[in-house]
């Protein structure tokens, strides 16, 4: 039960690799479709999703509001979820930025070289090479900083995946068979830590997810079922933060029990202010 | 069938999968070589060779064009290496200096950090902090080289067709992935594909000939018609007419040798 994760700066392509490995391997997939069902679950309008999961709010955006975080984590905990029922191909929602530590997760990037993405800019928009140039380097930057900003990783570094393909040269359905071989490998199959550490990022996500409704700059890992909440807070109010986040997380089915670590931040705790 | 490039971030077993995809598909390898033969064919000391393709250029370096002359060599040396098709490069910048070639799969291996750093502590006996170090400093050394040459980052991976971590995959992974794409059509030579590796022979010849004297032309060639282009400001010198008529007469391969100031030089000049 492999578990497939795309990643691509040529979305149609990525779509089309992710089908015919539906129909390859029989397996489900998890698409930004899911995100209607965000929408039903937590009352974030689709489109305000979608949104998050292409635009970086300004630093004092980003300070003054977490709903962005929270947006974005209510896609991950969605995400997770489904990722932990089957055999599953999973891409357009940023998932190998976030299903880290996951040894049966086969992480590929497709891409093409930024040569024929300017040829093909050129061709589709009928602008000249130099505009289409400095829209694509614009644009390869936007990626950059949303990645970064969203889940402190460049999705564009090669370490961040197994293999990378260039479908310059590449046939597509070559691309279909290689990471279709490389999913068979038994590396990839799914064992109990690597699902148990699944299980792990899954409570995490959830977690996060409900402390964010409420407060910011929350980081969360989980241990067998034991949550850490890493944060900031005013001196003066960190004993009450962390009943708080205790009373929250500790609600969640499958949270064994909870710690918190909290450090003492003067402009997280003004940002948190103003937020509430 | 292909020739293979095969880029590797420092330690990352870049070797052990260019031997086992070599002996896998029977195709020659050559690494080092390619600096002998520059070595021996242009009279310059390889460590000189090695050091220009290794390190990054230093200030004065940028201005005394040195380190573009010996690339020029090791480039000439490299085409006539590979022009015969079959056969696996695992030196430097393989993907760079044999850009262009529809038939040259161009992979990179990259493995993790902490695969390296455990590589290099025990290879040679240091600590992980002075591995680390090391592992930075050979990054870091590759970034500015290929950035000052080509103004391009080596961890692009639109560079190369195929990019694979060796983590999870393992290196018998990455033999099979490379050899099963060194078969597809994608990479098969071609007739034109084949001219066209000649002519960068005889471009690469053309510009070795003439670097050390003209350190800022370009040379293209097309079935042997070789243009050689000058910066906007140059002219044909008398010493230039002159190299040309020695470079005309040695190389019977050229039909045609023409010299255009005032243009840009094209992308796919060497």
């Amino acid at each position: 039960m492999p578990l497939i994760i795309l990643s691509s700066n040529s979305k149609e392509e990525e779509k089309e690799i992710a089908k015919k490995l539906l129909q390859v391997k029989g397996y489900g997939g998890v698409d930004p479709g899911i995100l209607s069902e965000v929408e039903a679950k937590y009352h974030i309008d689709t489109g305000k999703l979608a949104e998050t999961l292409e635009q970086t709010p300004s630093f004092f955006e980003k300070m003054m509001s977490g709903k962005w975080q929270y947006r974005l984590a209510c896609i991950e905990a969605e995400v997770i979820e489904r990722l932990m029922k089957d055999n599953t191909v999973c891409w357009g929602l940023a998932a190998h930025l976030y299903v880290v530590g996951i040894s049966h997760a086969l992480k590929v990037r497709i891409i093409h070289a930024n040569q024929t993405r300017i040829e093909n800019i050129v061709e589709q928009q009928g602008i000249p090479v130099q505009r289409a140039q400095k829209w694509l380097d614009t644009e390869n930057q936007r990626r950059k900083k949303w990645s970064l900003a969203a889940f402190n990783r460049d999705e564009t570094d090669p370490s961040e995946y197994d293999l990378v393909i260039n479908l310059d040269q590449i046939d597509l359905n070559e691309a279909v068979l290689t990471i279709n071989g490389a999913a068979s490998y038994r590396k990839f199959q799914p064992i109990t830590y690597s699902m148990k550490s699944l299980s792990d990022l899954a409570l995490s996500a959830k977690v996060r997810t409900t402390l964010l409704k409420s407060m910011q700059d929350i980081r969360v890992q989980t241990i067998d079922g034991t949550v850490l909440v890493f944060t900031k807070a005013f001196k003066q109010k960190k004993i009450e933060k962390i009943k708080e986040i205790k009373d929250l997380a500790g609600k969640i089915e499958g949270v064994r029990g909870v710690e918190v670590h909290v450090t003492n931040n003067l402009f997280g705790d003004i940002s948190g202010n103003a937020n509430s | 069938m292909a020739i293979i490039t095969i880029s590797r971030g420092s330690f990352s077993m870049g070797k052990s999968v260019a031997e086992k995809v070599a002996e896998k598909l029977n195709y020659g390898i050559i690494s080092r070589e390619v600096l002998l033969d520059a070595s021996n064919h242009y009279n310059i000391p390889e460590i000189k060779l090695e050091k220009a393709i290794h390190d990054a250029p230093g200030i004065l370096e940028r201005y005394s064009h040195k380190k573009q002359e010996y690339i020029s060599y090791i480039r000439s040396a490299l085409v006539d290496k590979v022009v015969n098709d079959n056969i696996i490069y695992h030196g430097l910048a393989g993907h760079l200096l044999l850009k262009g070639i529809s038939h040259v799969l161009k992979v990179r291996i990259t493995a993790n950090m902490e695969s390296r750093i455990s590589y290099v502590m025990k290879r040679d006996g240091i600590s992980a902090h002075d591995a680390h170090a090391l592992i930075l400093e050979n990054d870091n050394q590759r970034r500015k080289w290929t950035h000052s040459l080509y103004g391009q980052d080596p961890w692009d991976s639109s560079l190369y067709d195929l990019t694979i971590r060796i983590d999870k995959l393992s290196i018998d992974d990455a033999v099979n992935f490379i050899c099963q794409t060194a078969k597809t059509d994608g990479f098969t030579t071609t007739e034109k594909s084949l001219q066209k590796i000649k002519d960068m022979a005889l471009a690469c010849h053309v510009k070795a000939a003439l670097v050390h004297d003209f350190p800022d032309i370009g040379v293209t060639s097309e079935y042997g018609n070789v243009l050689i282009y000058l910066k906007p400001k140059d002219h044909v010198t008398s010493k230039l007419s002159k190299r040309l008529d020695e470079i005309r007469h040695r190389k019977g391969t050229i039909y045609n040798l023409e010299v255009h100031a005032g243009i840009p030089i094209p992308e796919d000049a060497v």
